[in-house]
Protein backbone atom coordinates (compact mmCIF):
# COMPACT_ATOMS: atom_id res chain seq x y z
CA UNK A 1 0.00 0.00 0.00
CA UNK A 2 1.27 3.41 -1.18
CA UNK A 3 0.91 6.61 0.05
CA UNK A 4 -0.75 8.06 -3.08
CA UNK A 5 -2.70 5.06 -3.80
CA UNK A 6 -5.08 6.22 -6.78
CA UNK A 7 -3.83 9.92 -6.95
CA UNK A 8 -3.33 11.61 -9.86
CA UNK A 9 0.00 13.95 -10.41
CA UNK A 10 1.31 15.78 -13.45
CA UNK A 11 4.74 17.51 -13.33
CA UNK A 12 6.09 20.54 -15.27
CA UNK A 13 9.58 19.52 -16.43
CA UNK A 14 8.92 16.12 -15.78
CA UNK A 15 11.15 14.12 -17.24
CA UNK A 16 14.65 14.81 -16.35
CA UNK A 17 16.17 15.83 -12.51
CA UNK A 18 13.74 16.92 -9.91
CA UNK A 19 10.78 16.54 -11.89
CA UNK A 20 11.67 12.97 -12.78
CA UNK A 21 12.30 12.22 -9.14
CA UNK A 22 9.20 13.58 -8.08
CA UNK A 23 7.54 11.09 -10.72
CA UNK A 24 9.42 8.07 -9.50
CA UNK A 25 8.36 8.51 -5.93
CA UNK A 26 4.76 9.05 -7.19
CA UNK A 27 4.69 6.11 -8.83
CA UNK A 28 6.59 3.87 -6.05
CA UNK A 29 4.18 5.63 -3.56
CA UNK A 30 0.90 3.86 -5.74
CA UNK A 31 0.24 7.33 -7.58
CA UNK A 32 -0.49 8.03 -11.75
CA UNK A 33 1.79 10.68 -13.59
CA UNK A 34 1.74 12.75 -16.19
CA UNK A 35 5.12 13.84 -16.90
CA UNK A 36 5.16 17.21 -19.12
CA UNK A 37 8.70 18.50 -21.15
CA UNK A 38 9.67 19.63 -24.10
CA UNK A 39 11.09 16.96 -25.98
CA UNK A 40 9.31 14.27 -27.54
CA UNK A 41 12.55 11.41 -27.91
CA UNK A 42 13.33 12.51 -24.00
CA UNK A 43 9.71 12.00 -23.18
CA UNK A 44 9.54 8.73 -24.72
CA UNK A 45 13.01 7.83 -23.32
CA UNK A 46 11.35 8.74 -19.82
CA UNK A 47 8.48 6.52 -19.49
CA UNK A 48 10.79 3.61 -21.03
CA UNK A 49 12.63 3.78 -17.95
CA UNK A 50 10.30 4.46 -15.86
CA UNK A 51 8.32 1.02 -16.39
CA UNK A 52 5.28 2.60 -14.99
CA UNK A 53 2.86 1.04 -18.17
CA UNK A 54 -0.57 2.79 -18.38
CA UNK A 55 0.43 4.53 -15.09
CA UNK A 56 2.36 7.12 -16.56
CA UNK A 57 2.08 9.16 -19.59
CA UNK A 58 3.88 12.32 -21.42
CA UNK A 59 2.55 15.54 -22.67
CA UNK A 60 5.00 17.49 -25.20
CA UNK A 61 5.14 21.59 -24.41
CA UNK A 62 6.92 24.36 -23.47
CA UNK A 63 6.24 25.00 -19.33
CA UNK A 64 6.93 28.72 -20.51
CA UNK A 65 3.67 29.13 -22.63
CA UNK A 66 0.32 29.02 -21.75
CA UNK A 67 -1.15 26.54 -23.61
CA UNK A 68 1.05 23.89 -22.74
CA UNK A 69 0.77 24.39 -19.08
CA UNK A 70 -3.17 24.38 -19.25
CA UNK A 71 -3.02 21.73 -21.90
CA UNK A 72 -0.97 19.54 -19.29
CA UNK A 73 -3.51 20.08 -16.49
CA UNK A 74 -6.68 19.39 -19.07
CA UNK A 75 -4.68 16.04 -20.72
CA UNK A 76 -4.18 14.96 -17.31
CA UNK A 77 -7.99 15.28 -15.90
CA UNK A 78 -8.85 13.70 -19.33
CA UNK A 79 -6.08 10.87 -19.14
CA UNK A 80 -7.01 9.40 -15.92
CA UNK A 81 -10.57 11.66 -14.91
CA UNK A 82 -9.00 13.88 -12.13
CA UNK A 83 -5.89 15.71 -10.98
CA UNK A 84 -5.12 15.50 -7.30
CA UNK A 85 -1.40 16.66 -7.29
CA UNK A 86 0.01 19.58 -9.87
CA UNK A 87 3.85 19.79 -9.39
CA UNK A 88 4.75 23.34 -10.91
CA UNK A 89 8.28 22.16 -11.24
CA UNK A 90 9.99 23.14 -14.74
CA UNK A 91 12.00 26.32 -14.64
CA UNK A 92 15.31 28.10 -14.71
CA UNK A 93 17.49 30.57 -16.83
CA UNK A 94 18.50 30.70 -20.36
CA UNK A 95 21.36 33.47 -20.15
CA UNK A 96 21.52 35.51 -17.19
CA UNK A 97 23.47 38.65 -17.02
CA UNK A 98 23.59 41.33 -14.23
CA UNK A 99 20.18 44.03 -13.97
CA UNK A 100 22.21 46.47 -16.42
CA UNK A 101 22.82 43.85 -19.02
CA UNK A 102 19.68 41.88 -19.06
CA UNK A 103 17.97 41.76 -21.73
CA UNK A 104 14.18 42.26 -22.49
CA UNK A 105 14.22 38.99 -24.09
CA UNK A 106 15.67 36.98 -21.57
CA UNK A 107 13.94 38.60 -18.57
CA UNK A 108 10.65 38.08 -20.30
CA UNK A 109 11.50 34.19 -20.66
CA UNK A 110 12.47 33.89 -17.30
CA UNK A 111 9.19 35.30 -15.95
CA UNK A 112 6.73 33.62 -18.04
CA UNK A 113 9.01 30.38 -17.31
CA UNK A 114 9.37 31.03 -13.49
CA UNK A 115 6.68 32.92 -12.33
CA UNK A 116 3.86 33.15 -15.33
CA UNK A 117 3.91 28.94 -15.70
CA UNK A 118 3.45 28.38 -11.91
CA UNK A 119 0.20 31.09 -12.06
CA UNK A 120 -1.34 29.51 -15.13
CA UNK A 121 -0.94 26.00 -13.79
CA UNK A 122 -2.25 26.88 -10.04
CA UNK A 123 -5.23 28.57 -11.56
CA UNK A 124 -6.28 26.00 -14.09
CA UNK A 125 -5.63 23.45 -11.39
CA UNK A 126 -7.43 25.06 -8.75
CA UNK A 127 -10.26 24.92 -10.86
CA UNK A 128 -10.76 22.02 -11.04
CA UNK A 129 -9.49 21.17 -6.91
CA UNK A 130 -12.07 23.28 -5.70
CA UNK A 131 -15.38 21.81 -6.94
CA UNK A 132 -13.59 18.72 -6.05
CA UNK A 133 -12.55 20.43 -2.68
CA UNK A 134 -9.27 18.10 -2.47
CA UNK A 135 -5.59 19.04 -3.74
CA UNK A 136 -2.25 20.12 -3.72
CA UNK A 137 -0.48 22.19 -5.33
CA UNK A 138 3.46 22.15 -5.42
CA UNK A 139 5.82 24.19 -6.67
CA UNK A 140 9.72 23.84 -7.33
CA UNK A 141 10.90 27.19 -6.02
CA UNK A 142 14.93 27.57 -4.76
CA UNK A 143 16.89 29.36 -2.28
CA UNK A 144 16.46 32.27 -5.00
CA UNK A 145 13.33 32.85 -3.41
CA UNK A 146 14.37 33.93 -0.20
CA UNK A 147 17.62 35.58 -1.44
CA UNK A 148 19.13 37.45 -4.27
CA UNK A 149 22.73 36.94 -5.99
CA UNK A 150 24.26 39.08 -8.18
CA UNK A 151 23.74 38.23 -12.00
CA UNK A 152 20.64 36.37 -11.61
CA UNK A 153 17.68 38.80 -11.06
CA UNK A 154 15.51 37.30 -13.12
CA UNK A 155 15.41 34.13 -11.18
CA UNK A 156 15.65 35.52 -7.88
CA UNK A 157 12.69 38.37 -8.85
CA UNK A 158 10.70 35.15 -10.30
CA UNK A 159 11.57 33.07 -7.45
CA UNK A 160 10.57 36.10 -4.50
CA UNK A 161 6.88 36.35 -6.57
CA UNK A 162 5.98 32.62 -6.85
CA UNK A 163 6.83 32.11 -2.92
CA UNK A 164 4.23 35.39 -2.98
CA UNK A 165 2.04 33.62 -4.99
CA UNK A 166 1.83 30.42 -2.78
CA UNK A 167 0.89 32.11 0.38
CA UNK A 168 -1.73 34.12 -1.06
CA UNK A 169 -3.25 30.96 -2.75
CA UNK A 170 -2.72 28.85 0.31
CA UNK A 171 -4.88 31.35 2.21
CA UNK A 172 -7.27 31.42 -0.55
CA UNK A 173 -8.31 27.77 -0.26
CA UNK A 174 -6.92 26.54 2.29
CA UNK A 175 -10.72 25.60 4.19
CA UNK A 176 -11.20 23.16 0.69
CA UNK A 177 -8.79 20.45 1.23
CA UNK A 178 -6.15 22.24 -0.90
CA UNK A 179 -2.56 22.92 0.08
CA UNK A 180 -0.28 25.02 -1.56
CA UNK A 181 3.25 24.80 -0.82
CA UNK A 182 6.88 25.79 -2.48
CA UNK A 183 9.86 23.58 -2.00
CA UNK A 184 13.25 25.57 -1.72
CA UNK A 185 16.05 23.27 -2.80
CA UNK A 186 18.92 24.47 -3.01
CA UNK A 187 21.58 23.85 -5.65
CA UNK A 188 21.45 21.18 -7.53
CA UNK A 189 23.27 19.77 -10.53
CA UNK A 190 20.42 18.66 -12.30
CA UNK A 191 20.36 18.74 -16.12
CA UNK A 192 19.37 22.69 -16.51
CA UNK A 193 21.90 23.63 -14.02
CA UNK A 194 24.59 21.44 -16.21
CA UNK A 195 23.68 23.31 -19.36
CA UNK A 196 22.80 27.49 -18.13
CA UNK A 197 24.99 26.93 -15.45
CA UNK A 198 28.41 27.75 -17.06
CA UNK A 199 26.86 30.82 -18.40
CA UNK A 200 25.46 31.83 -15.15
CA UNK A 201 28.51 31.62 -13.33
CA UNK A 202 29.85 34.36 -15.47
CA UNK A 203 27.03 36.63 -15.34
CA UNK A 204 27.50 36.28 -11.59
CA UNK A 205 31.04 36.85 -11.83
CA UNK A 206 32.61 33.78 -11.43
CA UNK A 207 35.67 31.91 -13.09
CA UNK A 208 32.93 28.97 -14.43
CA UNK A 209 30.65 25.97 -13.46
CA UNK A 210 32.99 24.66 -10.73
CA UNK A 211 32.96 28.00 -8.67
CA UNK A 212 29.30 28.03 -9.29
CA UNK A 213 29.13 24.89 -7.65
CA UNK A 214 31.66 25.91 -4.92
CA UNK A 215 29.77 28.90 -4.09
CA UNK A 216 26.65 27.69 -3.29
CA UNK A 217 28.32 24.63 -1.23
CA UNK A 218 30.10 26.62 1.00
CA UNK A 219 27.22 28.52 1.63
CA UNK A 220 25.42 25.44 3.28
CA UNK A 221 25.95 23.78 5.98
CA UNK A 222 26.52 20.44 4.38
CA UNK A 223 28.93 21.74 2.21
CA UNK A 224 27.57 19.79 -0.83
CA UNK A 225 25.12 20.61 -3.73
CA UNK A 226 21.74 18.88 -2.66
CA UNK A 227 20.26 16.08 -4.13
CA UNK A 228 17.06 15.58 -6.81
CA UNK A 229 16.01 12.58 -4.42
CA UNK A 230 16.18 14.67 -1.04
CA UNK A 231 13.59 17.11 -2.68
CA UNK A 232 11.28 14.21 -4.22
CA UNK A 233 11.00 12.86 -0.87
CA UNK A 234 9.29 16.29 0.54
CA UNK A 235 7.36 16.32 -2.48
CA UNK A 236 5.75 13.21 -1.51
CA UNK A 237 5.20 13.79 1.97
CA UNK A 238 3.24 17.11 0.79
CA UNK A 239 1.49 15.00 -1.55
CA UNK A 240 0.42 12.41 0.81
CA UNK A 241 -2.82 11.84 3.63
CA UNK A 242 -0.07 12.97 6.47
CA UNK A 243 0.14 16.72 5.41
CA UNK A 244 -3.31 17.80 4.86
CA UNK A 245 -2.51 20.43 7.37
CA UNK A 246 0.80 21.59 5.80
CA UNK A 247 0.10 24.75 3.23
CA UNK A 248 1.70 28.08 2.71
CA UNK A 249 5.20 26.17 3.99
CA UNK A 250 8.22 27.10 2.09
CA UNK A 251 9.93 24.18 2.62
CA UNK A 252 13.93 24.27 2.75
CA UNK A 253 15.46 21.43 1.35
CA UNK A 254 18.83 23.71 1.10
CA UNK A 255 21.59 21.88 3.46
CA UNK A 256 20.87 24.73 5.76
CA UNK A 257 21.85 27.75 3.33
CA UNK A 258 18.84 30.40 4.27
CA UNK A 259 18.79 32.32 6.94
CA UNK A 260 15.19 32.13 7.70
CA UNK B 1 10.79 -2.26 5.22
CA UNK B 2 10.44 1.00 6.86
CA UNK B 3 12.39 4.15 6.36
CA UNK B 4 13.57 4.18 9.92
CA UNK B 5 14.73 0.21 10.46
CA UNK B 6 16.86 -0.40 12.93
CA UNK B 7 18.02 3.35 13.78
CA UNK B 8 17.15 4.13 17.74
CA UNK B 9 15.33 7.36 18.25
CA UNK B 10 15.02 9.13 22.38
CA UNK B 11 12.11 11.64 22.84
CA UNK B 12 11.80 14.10 25.36
CA UNK B 13 8.05 14.53 26.56
CA UNK B 14 6.92 11.61 24.50
CA UNK B 15 4.69 9.91 26.65
CA UNK B 16 1.87 12.32 25.37
CA UNK B 17 0.98 14.78 22.71
CA UNK B 18 3.36 15.92 19.86
CA UNK B 19 5.92 13.70 20.89
CA UNK B 20 3.97 10.38 21.52
CA UNK B 21 2.65 11.18 17.96
CA UNK B 22 6.29 11.18 16.52
CA UNK B 23 7.15 8.31 18.83
CA UNK B 24 4.07 6.43 17.04
CA UNK B 25 5.63 7.61 13.41
CA UNK B 26 8.95 6.57 13.92
CA UNK B 27 7.91 3.05 15.17
CA UNK B 28 5.70 2.34 11.95
CA UNK B 29 8.87 3.25 9.87
CA UNK B 30 10.67 0.53 11.95
CA UNK B 31 12.80 2.04 14.51
CA UNK B 32 13.32 1.71 18.32
CA UNK B 33 12.12 4.22 20.42
CA UNK B 34 13.42 5.60 23.66
CA UNK B 35 10.70 8.17 25.51
CA UNK B 36 10.74 10.43 28.26
CA UNK B 37 8.06 11.59 30.72
CA UNK B 38 8.01 12.66 34.53
CA UNK B 39 5.26 10.40 35.44
CA UNK B 40 5.80 6.31 35.37
CA UNK B 41 2.28 5.63 35.95
CA UNK B 42 1.28 7.62 32.78
CA UNK B 43 4.45 6.11 30.88
CA UNK B 44 3.32 2.65 31.56
CA UNK B 45 -0.46 3.85 29.99
CA UNK B 46 1.03 4.75 26.92
CA UNK B 47 3.69 1.39 26.09
CA UNK B 48 0.43 -0.18 26.75
CA UNK B 49 -1.05 1.76 23.85
CA UNK B 50 1.95 1.51 21.47
CA UNK B 51 1.99 -2.24 21.85
CA UNK B 52 5.77 -2.09 20.64
CA UNK B 53 6.80 -4.71 22.83
CA UNK B 54 11.28 -4.51 23.27
CA UNK B 55 10.87 -1.37 20.29
CA UNK B 56 9.56 1.24 23.10
CA UNK B 57 11.45 1.97 26.59
CA UNK B 58 10.48 4.51 29.05
CA UNK B 59 13.29 6.79 30.86
CA UNK B 60 12.33 8.56 33.35
CA UNK B 61 13.19 11.83 33.66
CA UNK B 62 12.37 15.90 34.60
CA UNK B 63 14.17 17.73 31.90
CA UNK B 64 14.46 20.92 33.97
CA UNK B 65 17.51 19.22 35.34
CA UNK B 66 20.49 19.03 33.39
CA UNK B 67 21.76 15.85 34.82
CA UNK B 68 18.53 14.46 33.61
CA UNK B 69 18.76 15.12 30.56
CA UNK B 70 21.76 14.26 29.95
CA UNK B 71 21.20 10.56 31.51
CA UNK B 72 18.09 10.13 28.97
CA UNK B 73 20.41 10.34 25.97
CA UNK B 74 23.21 8.13 28.32
CA UNK B 75 20.36 5.96 29.38
CA UNK B 76 18.97 5.16 25.49
CA UNK B 77 22.47 4.43 24.32
CA UNK B 78 22.62 1.79 27.21
CA UNK B 79 19.63 0.20 26.37
CA UNK B 80 19.34 0.41 22.56
CA UNK B 81 23.71 0.62 21.63
CA UNK B 82 23.11 3.34 20.03
CA UNK B 83 21.25 6.65 19.25
CA UNK B 84 20.24 7.60 16.07
CA UNK B 85 17.39 10.45 16.39
CA UNK B 86 17.41 12.92 19.39
CA UNK B 87 13.73 14.58 19.12
CA UNK B 88 13.90 17.44 22.30
CA UNK B 89 10.24 17.85 22.32
CA UNK B 90 9.66 18.11 26.13
CA UNK B 91 8.54 21.85 26.08
CA UNK B 92 5.84 24.51 27.86
CA UNK B 93 5.49 27.21 29.91
CA UNK B 94 3.57 28.54 32.97
CA UNK B 95 3.68 32.02 34.99
CA UNK B 96 2.28 34.01 31.66
CA UNK B 97 2.21 37.43 32.44
CA UNK B 98 2.59 41.00 30.52
CA UNK B 99 6.68 41.82 30.28
CA UNK B 100 5.17 44.66 32.81
CA UNK B 101 4.27 42.16 35.43
CA UNK B 102 6.73 39.09 34.45
CA UNK B 103 8.33 37.32 37.31
CA UNK B 104 11.95 36.26 36.72
CA UNK B 105 11.05 32.83 37.89
CA UNK B 106 8.43 32.03 35.21
CA UNK B 107 10.91 33.31 32.79
CA UNK B 108 13.58 31.15 34.28
CA UNK B 109 10.81 28.10 34.24
CA UNK B 110 10.28 28.51 30.79
CA UNK B 111 14.20 29.11 29.65
CA UNK B 112 15.15 25.80 30.90
CA UNK B 113 12.23 23.65 30.08
CA UNK B 114 12.37 24.61 26.59
CA UNK B 115 15.37 25.84 25.73
CA UNK B 116 18.13 24.65 28.38
CA UNK B 117 16.29 21.10 27.73
CA UNK B 118 17.02 21.57 23.98
CA UNK B 119 21.20 22.29 24.47
CA UNK B 120 21.14 19.90 27.43
CA UNK B 121 19.84 16.63 25.12
CA UNK B 122 21.76 17.96 22.08
CA UNK B 123 25.42 18.52 23.63
CA UNK B 124 25.42 15.02 24.80
CA UNK B 125 23.11 13.34 21.85
CA UNK B 126 26.67 15.31 20.30
CA UNK B 127 28.91 13.49 21.97
CA UNK B 128 27.81 9.79 20.66
CA UNK B 129 26.47 11.44 16.87
CA UNK B 130 30.11 13.20 15.87
CA UNK B 131 32.05 9.86 16.64
CA UNK B 132 29.60 7.97 14.52
CA UNK B 133 29.50 10.48 12.13
CA UNK B 134 25.71 10.41 11.71
CA UNK B 135 22.65 11.63 13.54
CA UNK B 136 19.26 13.42 13.27
CA UNK B 137 18.75 16.06 16.08
CA UNK B 138 15.48 17.85 15.62
CA UNK B 139 13.70 20.62 18.45
CA UNK B 140 10.31 20.96 18.49
CA UNK B 141 10.13 24.79 18.39
CA UNK B 142 6.89 26.12 17.61
CA UNK B 143 4.79 29.52 14.94
CA UNK B 144 6.18 30.81 18.20
CA UNK B 145 10.18 30.68 17.63
CA UNK B 146 8.83 32.80 14.37
CA UNK B 147 6.21 35.56 15.41
CA UNK B 148 5.77 36.59 18.86
CA UNK B 149 2.25 37.17 20.46
CA UNK B 150 1.59 39.49 23.51
CA UNK B 151 1.56 38.31 26.80
CA UNK B 152 3.73 35.09 26.20
CA UNK B 153 7.10 35.73 26.23
CA UNK B 154 8.80 33.71 28.14
CA UNK B 155 7.45 31.17 25.42
CA UNK B 156 8.02 32.95 22.93
CA UNK B 157 11.69 33.68 23.71
CA UNK B 158 12.90 30.42 24.62
CA UNK B 159 11.45 28.96 21.28
CA UNK B 160 13.11 31.79 19.57
CA UNK B 161 16.20 31.30 21.32
CA UNK B 162 15.88 27.31 20.45
CA UNK B 163 15.73 28.32 16.86
CA UNK B 164 19.18 30.16 16.69
CA UNK B 165 20.41 27.03 18.50
CA UNK B 166 19.18 25.05 16.01
CA UNK B 167 20.98 27.10 12.87
CA UNK B 168 24.08 27.73 14.42
CA UNK B 169 24.00 24.04 15.37
CA UNK B 170 23.41 22.67 12.54
CA UNK B 171 26.77 24.37 10.43
CA UNK B 172 29.15 22.94 13.44
CA UNK B 173 28.15 19.62 12.70
CA UNK B 174 26.52 19.79 9.12
CA UNK B 175 29.50 17.60 7.36
CA UNK B 176 29.83 15.45 9.81
CA UNK B 177 26.47 13.29 7.99
CA UNK B 178 24.59 14.89 11.49
CA UNK B 179 21.34 17.37 10.75
CA UNK B 180 19.59 19.60 12.94
CA UNK B 181 16.54 21.10 12.56
CA UNK B 182 13.62 22.84 14.04
CA UNK B 183 9.51 21.92 13.84
CA UNK B 184 7.71 24.64 14.60
CA UNK B 185 4.11 23.57 14.74
CA UNK B 186 0.81 26.15 15.02
CA UNK B 187 -1.48 25.50 17.95
CA UNK B 188 -2.38 21.54 18.84
CA UNK B 189 -4.57 20.92 21.45
CA UNK B 190 -2.46 18.45 23.51
CA UNK B 191 -1.99 17.80 27.32
CA UNK B 192 0.05 20.47 27.99
CA UNK B 193 -2.12 22.54 25.47
CA UNK B 194 -4.98 22.22 27.80
CA UNK B 195 -3.48 22.72 30.98
CA UNK B 196 -1.24 25.88 30.17
CA UNK B 197 -3.81 27.67 27.49
CA UNK B 198 -5.96 28.93 29.97
CA UNK B 199 -3.33 30.89 32.18
CA UNK B 200 -1.44 31.91 28.56
CA UNK B 201 -5.06 32.92 27.27
CA UNK B 202 -5.38 34.92 30.60
CA UNK B 203 -2.66 36.88 30.34
CA UNK B 204 -3.05 37.48 26.73
CA UNK B 205 -6.94 39.12 27.69
CA UNK B 206 -8.46 36.03 26.34
CA UNK B 207 -10.24 33.09 27.46
CA UNK B 208 -9.05 29.72 26.33
CA UNK B 209 -11.88 29.46 23.38
CA UNK B 210 -10.96 32.50 22.35
CA UNK B 211 -7.04 31.67 22.35
CA UNK B 212 -7.42 28.65 20.59
CA UNK B 213 -10.16 30.92 17.72
CA UNK B 214 -7.20 33.26 17.93
CA UNK B 215 -4.86 30.70 16.46
CA UNK B 216 -7.18 29.19 14.05
CA UNK B 217 -8.37 32.27 12.38
CA UNK B 218 -4.65 33.11 11.58
CA UNK B 219 -3.61 30.09 9.65
CA UNK B 220 -4.74 29.26 6.13
CA UNK B 221 -6.69 26.09 7.06
CA UNK B 222 -8.89 27.87 9.87
CA UNK B 223 -8.60 24.81 12.44
CA UNK B 224 -5.39 24.26 14.92
CA UNK B 225 -3.23 21.02 13.47
CA UNK B 226 -2.49 17.70 15.25
CA UNK B 227 -0.08 15.83 16.31
CA UNK B 228 0.40 13.51 13.42
CA UNK B 229 0.97 16.90 10.80
CA UNK B 230 4.34 17.05 13.09
CA UNK B 231 5.20 13.75 13.05
CA UNK B 232 5.18 13.31 9.52
CA UNK B 233 7.62 15.78 8.70
CA UNK B 234 9.82 14.37 11.45
CA UNK B 235 9.60 11.07 10.14
CA UNK B 236 10.85 12.46 6.74
CA UNK B 237 13.62 14.65 8.42
CA UNK B 238 14.60 11.62 10.32
CA UNK B 239 14.87 9.15 7.38
CA UNK B 240 17.79 8.89 5.12
CA UNK B 241 16.12 11.40 2.70
CA UNK B 242 16.26 13.83 5.27
CA UNK B 243 20.56 14.02 4.85
CA UNK B 244 20.27 17.26 2.92
CA UNK B 245 17.77 19.28 5.25
CA UNK B 246 19.14 21.10 7.59
CA UNK B 247 19.40 24.22 9.82
CA UNK B 248 15.79 24.61 8.88
CA UNK B 249 12.59 25.67 10.41
CA UNK B 250 10.24 23.78 8.93
CA UNK B 251 6.35 25.70 9.50
CA UNK B 252 3.77 23.37 10.34
CA UNK B 253 1.16 25.48 10.88
CA UNK B 254 -1.84 25.31 8.23
CA UNK B 255 0.32 28.40 6.68
CA UNK B 256 0.18 30.93 9.62
CA UNK B 257 3.83 31.85 9.65
CA UNK B 258 4.69 34.41 7.49
CA UNK B 259 7.70 32.87 6.56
Amino acid sequence: MGKLDGKVACITGGTRSIGRAMADAFIAEGGKVVVNGRDEVKGQQCLDEMGAGDNSAFYAGDASKQEAVEGLIDFTIERYGQLDICCLNSGGVQMTAPVAQMTDEEWNLEVDWNLNHVFWGMRRALQHMIPRESGRIIVTSSVEGKLGKPGIPGYAATKHAVNGLVKAAAHEVGTMGITVNAILPGLIETDIVRATGPDSAVAMGMSGYDELIETFSSESAIKRPNKVEEVAAVAVLMASDAAKNMTACMFPVDGGTMPY
Amino acid sequence: MGTLDGRVACITGGTRGIGLGIAKGFLEEGAKVAINGRDRSKAERTLAELGAGDNAFYIAGDVKQRKSCEAIVDTTVDHFGRIDILVANAGGASGHAPIAELTDEAMQDSLVWNFWHTFWTMRRAFHYMIPQESGRVMAVSSLEGKVGKPGISIYVAAKHAINGLVKSASHEVGTLGITVNALCPGAIETDIMMAEGPPAAESMGLDYEGLLDMFSSESAIKKLNEVEDVAAVATLLASDAGAGITGSLISIDGGTAPY
